[in-house]
């Protein structure tokens, strides 16, 4: 027992002591899944409302490859992007790999699909009246995804959710293509993995806390607004 | 007259629920498309509402028969897929039928008589040549379909329109021509009043009837009843209609009695010498049109036929039970 009482008052100390080094790490994982979300959302969501949609030949084999995406690992996703950007790579006069954007763009990757078969599940699900309808307005298709996102918006930010979600909690894939450089790539996950090879288990658990905080903010909030949607009756 | 043409309005290919090679429908008129469950009739909108298969036009405005409102307000509803020029007469319309005080609800909380009116204000303010209707009436009580029918053909505006019903009433109300569709297929094409009274084969005899429609102005009142000029005739049947309402009155064949001599003091209060212009043995029954300054087709058994042995050039008279016959408000602008 004194084990775990020792890394749990190491942990309080690197939470009242750290500082900015603490700070950093927190805020470029906010930015860097905070901006993966937001682009795979962007992309994910309309492509999901249109897959939960379509009639179109074909859509089983993307139904498949979406939920290949979903649970596809990370590590192999930050493989094929260090590849790609690899000095010697396709990408590689980018010069962006071990940077934030480098960071970025993988867990786009992961964020996208997530988002698109959640999306497409919910979308799946619309009555055949409510097809039939969206059918007869006849509606631009930007405006006709923004009715359907409204009419299954407990479905998106689900979506939303599970995508910030994979990609907060992500390690092996920043890892790769960022590196893990403290004050430039250095996100809560990694740090963990860092802290946790060299057994300081306080700081660890520590920046564990951290992590669950974020998650538990994020998700309450998108809680907040499914619930404030639905409404009373 | 000019008109718009449908080719091909086939689906799907393989076992169509829908086969009609050709269809015209004459620009300004309200078209019924009448059938049973099942005909295709909602299939053959879809089909000309380009929602399905090819041939259709993109330019029509659609009421789905069980109008769907998305998730937020009346208002948000009315609103979709309209310019900010066409909503001053959705609201409008909304006022008319009866939900322009629901307009700041939740839509979820309205009835289903209120989903269809309210879709019908902003299927009817889309600005597009051709509208199509299914089944507009069909949710709402029958005491207020009238007035709704009155509010479609004043928003329509001279548009044309395609109307599905398979209730007759309606069809006499909103139509001008009616087509009566049986297995995906159109069997008989021609104005309302001549379809219901002289279907063309036994098949739409069984489906449809045989109707009478005869048109006419209300002059009078007396308790259940409306009192009709016809001609040069006076016709009672059941409505409450204000004198000067111009009206169809509806009667089945089987409601109308043939008569060699006239009859004595249980005499009907509609009853109208005529003469006999056709005779149609039509299975087991026989159809006698009979000319009494507009046709009137009655429904009578062959037995009968010998009996009152009735040959075109026959001297008749014609009745028709006041109770079984029903008038309805005709659908114009007022």
């Amino acid at each position: 027992m004194d084990f775990l009482a020792d890394v749990i008052q190491d942990a309080v100390d690197f939470l009242t002591g750290s500082g900015g080094e603490l700070g950093e790490v927190v805020l470029l994982t906010l930015v860097v899944a905070g901006l993966a979300t937001t682009i795979g959302v962007a992309v994910g969501v309309p492509f999901g409302v249109w897959l939960g949609l379509t009639e179109a030949r074909g859509k089983a084999l993307i139904w498949t490859l979406v939920n290949v995406g979903m649970g596809i690992p990370p590590v192999l996703v930050g493989l094929f992007v260090l590849l790609l950007l690899w000095s010697d790579g396709p990408l590689g006069s980018l010069n962006i790999l071990f940077t934030p954007l480098a960071m970025v763009i993988v867990q786009v990757f992961l964020a996208m699909p997530i988002a698109a078969g959640v999306t497409a599940g919910a979308v799946a699900s619309l009555s055949p009246d409510a097809r039939e309808q969206l059918d007869a307005l006849h509606l631009p298709p930007v405006r006709r995804t923004g009715v359907v996102v409204r009419e299954v918006w407990p479905g998106v930010a689900a979506a939303v959710a599970a995508a910030f979600g994979r990609v907060v909690s992500e390690v092996g894939a920043v890892l790769i293509v960022g590196g893990n450089i403290l004050g430039e790539t250095r996100v809560l996950t990694t740090a963990i993995v860092q802290e946790t090879r060299q057994a300081r288990f306080g700081a660890a658990l520590a920046l564990g806390i951290v992590l669950l905080v974020i998650a538990f903010a994020v998700n309450g909030t998108l809680t907040w607004l499914q619930f404030r949607e639905r409404g009373v009756g | 007259m000019a008109e718009r043409r449908f080719e091909d309005l086939r689906w799907p290919n393989d076992d169509p629920i829908v086969d009609i090679p050709e269809l015209s429908v004459e620009l300004g008129e309200r078209l019924i498309v009448f059938g049973p469950n099942g005909a295709g009739k909602t299939t053959l909108l879809r089909l000309i509402a380009a929602i399905e298969g090819e041939g259709g036009t993109p330019y029509a405005s659609y009421l789905p028969q069980r109008p769907y409102l998305f998730r937020g307000t009346c208002r948000a509803n009315l609103y979709l897929g309209l310019g900010t020029d066409a909503r001053g007469k959705a609201e409008d319309l909304a006022d008319r039928l009866g939900v322009g005080d629901r307009l700041d609800d939740q839509a979820r909380t309205l009835s289903g008589g209120e989903r269809m009116r309210l879709s019908l204000a902003r299927t009817l303010s889309v600005d597009t040549p051709l509208v199509l209707l299914d089944e507009p009436l069909a949710p709402l009580d029958l005491r207020d379909r009238e007035s709704v029918a009155a509010v479609i053909v004043d928003a329509l505006d001279g548009r044309t329109a395609m109307i599905v019903t398979h209730d007759r009433d309606t069809a006499a109300m909103l139509g001008d021509r009616l087509a009566i569709m049986i297995d995906g297929k159109i069997l008989q094409l021609g104005p309302v009043a001549e379809v219901l009274a002289t279907p063309t084969d036994d098949t739409v005899a069984e489906i449809v009837g045989v109707s009478n429609v005869i048109d006419g102005n209300v002059v009078g009142r007396h308790g259940a009843l409306v009192e009709i000029e016809w001609g040069a005739h006076r016709f009672f049947a059941l409505g409450d209609h204000a004198p000067g309402t111009p009206v169809k009155v509806l009667f089945g064949g089987e409601a109308v009695g043939v008569h060699k001599s006239l009859l004595g003091e249980s005499s009907p209060r509609n009853l109208f010498p005529g003469v006999v212009s056709e005779v149609r043995e039509t299975g087991r029954l026989a159809e006698v049109v009979i000319d009494c300054g507009s046709p009137v087709v009655a429904l009578i058994t062959p037995g009968s036929l010998d009996t009152l042995d009735l040959a075109p050039g026959s001297d008749v008279h014609v009745s028709v039970k006041a109770t079984a016959a029903r008038a309805v408000a005709v659908g114009e602008a007022e």
